[in-house]
């Protein structure tokens, strides 16, 4: 019944076609709709425009400033500094991803499972999610320079402090980013997981699966949906990486963890080169959506699959 | 009565401000001075300037940003002020080299700080030695030290900014004569064949940081600049690469420890010693103030030498008027000669743009030990951010 007015709707939507009787949906959601988008334009359009007019400006944040064109965004594609942010963003980004969805692909399973206790541990497991990363980052910083150290003096990569080893640094800002970001992950893995009709597995043992099949067959087909979405959120949010690595390393040792983000907060702000680092801004935001969008259309074709 | 809004950095000195208000008023019942003092000042005073809000009078930390801010032209010009006969004309030549407005006198240099080796004078009296005053002298001091069983120095390279005292001490040798201004003129063409340039000046100042950073503690590179005061503060090490202000916590920890600074010896003649002062707070005025007759009596009350000097005291630091008074601290005693002298220099992370992370690209040379990399990499960062400001139409 539903589908089938849903699919009317969008087709005189479609053809234009004015409708005279009782087409229109009540004021109250046009009160509804309207002011949420005059505030959406003000508060997140217009600064994103007035922050692409300033990507062709030379304004240093104050004081007056000249339209010169592309001039920032042809620097860029020059600036060793930034293709090394990127890579690092990157590269950090694909690490943290797949460690995360196994993870919390992992977890969500055994917390679906009948375990006791399991409503306490489901509670438990998303409490990393609920604080603030610069907060839990802190105690992470200590961990990894105070504690850590004195647990373990006769490994010298961590009784030397990994945080301040240019090779390592970035191994610390995975940990406390994946121990964060699968909080949210279990959550959606587990309401996909909930969607699984319980008769299939009972099925499926009695033709002989073992529970290594059973994933493959039927819970990872099944849940690939939301597979997709993690995988999606997951990379675009650790590409965009910042509170981590201000609580931990503030881009260092050296340049050694700078992220795409944390170059622009840097360079914008306190390297007083507002205009370039928006430019950097720009095209970050173009570069995210398209791996988005790319990441979407390849794993939701691997979905069809099934 | 006139309100004088009177904007104000620095956090530990709000009651030596408050005290010193309250004397001014006291002497001067029709002005009425409302010291404004909040967290991040730098970027409170920015945001003032965009909207046009600039206050009567402030104090500002004599860095890189504040020239910035002085070549945009917001502030009040001294030239002919009888009050800039009275400061000493090494500090105010620090604050040229910052960056005035054209041809005007922007700021007046209040207290400075000096950047040299603190080193615990008990130990070296211990082991009868002397303040090295050469290069190889320091070097014999550290072996020394080392040969008797105490630490020389205490690393403190988880973080960054702590590589740079050393950097801004012994690079100060090579950035004399107009270094960076012929740096600026050559902008995006500086390398390895230029005139100057940072691998072809820079070489011996970096390798004589790395050795320095050879006499550090082990595991030196993953402690804090607090771990590195403690560590000193209880007689762990003999010295420490830091400056003068790194003496307020040491003394917090253990207040009877015994220190003093001396300039870094990078020169081979002890004549051509350098200390790298930079200065902590200066005063200005805001540009078309309405009240500039009251703000200069103010100004003028806090340049008088008892004034000053009970200031200095309190923050441990140099007072800039000539003839005032430095408390009797040793390592306040330590560096006066350079001053009187006018032996002083400014820190040269002043004159390299913020965009270059250059105390991240010190830090990462100090872990990896590679002169050249580094000196390559410093180079490149200045000829792209002259590449893009020169794009800019600046």
């Amino acid at each position: 019944m539903t589908e089938t007015r849903a699919v009317t709707t969008a087709d005189t939507g479609r053809e234009g076609r004015p409708r005279k009787v009782g087409g229109r949906a009540p004021s109250a959601y046009y009160w509804m709709v309207w002011p949420a988008l005059a505030l959406f334009a003000f508060f997140h359009t217009l600064p994103v425009l007035v922050g692409v007019f300033f990507s062709f400006t030379n304004y240093a944040g104050f004081g007056t400033w000249d339209f010169i064109g592309i001039g920032n965004y042809v620097n860029l594609f020059r600036d060793d500094r930034v293709l090394a942010a990127y890579g690092f963003s990157f590269g950090f980004a694909l690490v943290a991803t797949v460690l995360t969805n196994v993870i919390s692909l992992a977890i969500a399973m055994g917390l679906n499972a009948k375990i006791v206790g399991r409503n306490t541990f489901r509670g438990i497991f998303f409490v990393p999610y609920v604080i603030a990363i610069l907060v839990i980052g802190y105690v992470f910083q200590f961990l990894f320079s105070n504690s850590l150290p004195k647990l373990f003096p006769e490994i010298p990569l961590i009784a030397d402090n990994m945080l301040s080893n240019p090779n390592w640094a970035w191994v610390p800002i995975v940990v406390l980013a994946v121990w964060q970001a699968s909080a949210f992950a279990i959550i959606i893995y587990l309401s996909g997981l909930q969607t699984i009709p319980q008769e299939l597995y009972e099925a499926a043992s009695l033709d002989g699966a073992r529970p290594w099949r059973q994933f493959r067959s039927i819970t990872f087909p099944l849940i690939s949906a939301f597979f997709t979405i993690n995988m999606v959120l997951s990379l675009k949010g650790f590409l965009q990486v910042f509170d981590h690595i201000v609580a931990l390393t503030n881009g260092g040792p050296g340049t050694a963890t700078e992220s795409i983000t944390m170059l622009i907060y840097k360079g914008g702000f306190t390297g007083g080169e507002f205009a370039y680092q928006t430019a950097n801004a720009v095209i970050f935001v173009i570069v995210i959506t398209v791996v988005s969008l790319i990441q979407f259309r390849v794993l939701q074709r691997r979905e069809a699959d099934f | 009565m006139t309100r004088l809004d009177f904007f104000q950095f620095k956090g530990e000195a709000l009651e030596d401000f408050t005290a010193i208000i309250a004397d001014f008023e006291a002497e001067n019942p029709d002005i009425d001075v409302v010291q404004n003092q909040v967290a991040d000042a730098d970027t409170v005073i920015r945001t003032r300037l965009v909207k046009d809000d600039v206050p009567d009078v402030m104090t500002l930390n004599g860095n890189g940003g504040l020239g910035q801010l002085m070549r945009a032209g917001v502030f009040h010009d001294f030239t002919g002020d009888p009050l800039l006969e009275t400061i000493n004309p090494g500090v105010q030549q620090i604050l040229s080299d910052i960056g005035f407005a054209d041809g005007e006198v922007n700021a007046l240099g209040y207290v400075n700080n000096a950047n040299g080796v603190i080193y615990n004078r008990e130990i070296f009296a211990e082991q009868g030695l002397e303040v090295p005053e050469t290069w190889d002298e320091f070097i014999a001091v550290c072996d020394a030290l080392e040969a008797a069983g105490v630490t020389p120095f205490f690393g403190t390279l988880a973080d960054s900014w702590t590589a740079l005292p050393s950097f801004n001490a012994l690079g100060a040798y090579p950035a004399q004569d107009g270094f960076f201004d012929q740096m600026r003129a050559e902008g995006d063409t500086v390398g390895p064949d230029s005139a100057v340039s940072f691998e072809k000046d820079f070489g011996t100042a970096l390798d004589q940081q790395s050795q320095l950073f050879s006499y550090a503690q082990a595991g030196y590179r993953g402690r804090t600049y607090d771990d590195g005061n403690a560590a000193f503060a209880n007689g762990e090490v003999a010295m420490l690469l830091q400056g003068i202000w790194a003496l307020n916590p040491v003394k917090g920890i253990n207040p009877d420890i015994d220190a003093a600074i001396f300039p870094y010896p990078a020169a081979d003649d002890p004549d051509d010693r350098l200390l790298v002062s930079g200065v902590d707070v200066a005063v200005l005025i805001g540009k078309d103030t309405p009240h500039l007759a009251e703000a200069e009596r103010f100004v003028e009350y806090l340049f008088r030498p008892d004034v000053i000097e009970k200031f200095a005291a309190s923050q441990t630091m140099i007072p800039s008027v000539i003839g005032a008074e430095l408390s009797d601290d040793p390592a306040l005693q330590s560096v006066k000669p350079y001053f009187d002298d006018n032996r002083i220099t400014g820190f040269i992370d002043h004159q390299v743009p913020p965009s270059i992370p250059l105390a991240a690209i010190v830090q990462g040379f100090l872990l990896n030990g590679d002169t050249e990399a580094a000196l390559a990499t410093l180079d490149n960062e200045w000829r792209k951010v002259a590449a893009r400001t020169t794009t800019s139409g600046d």
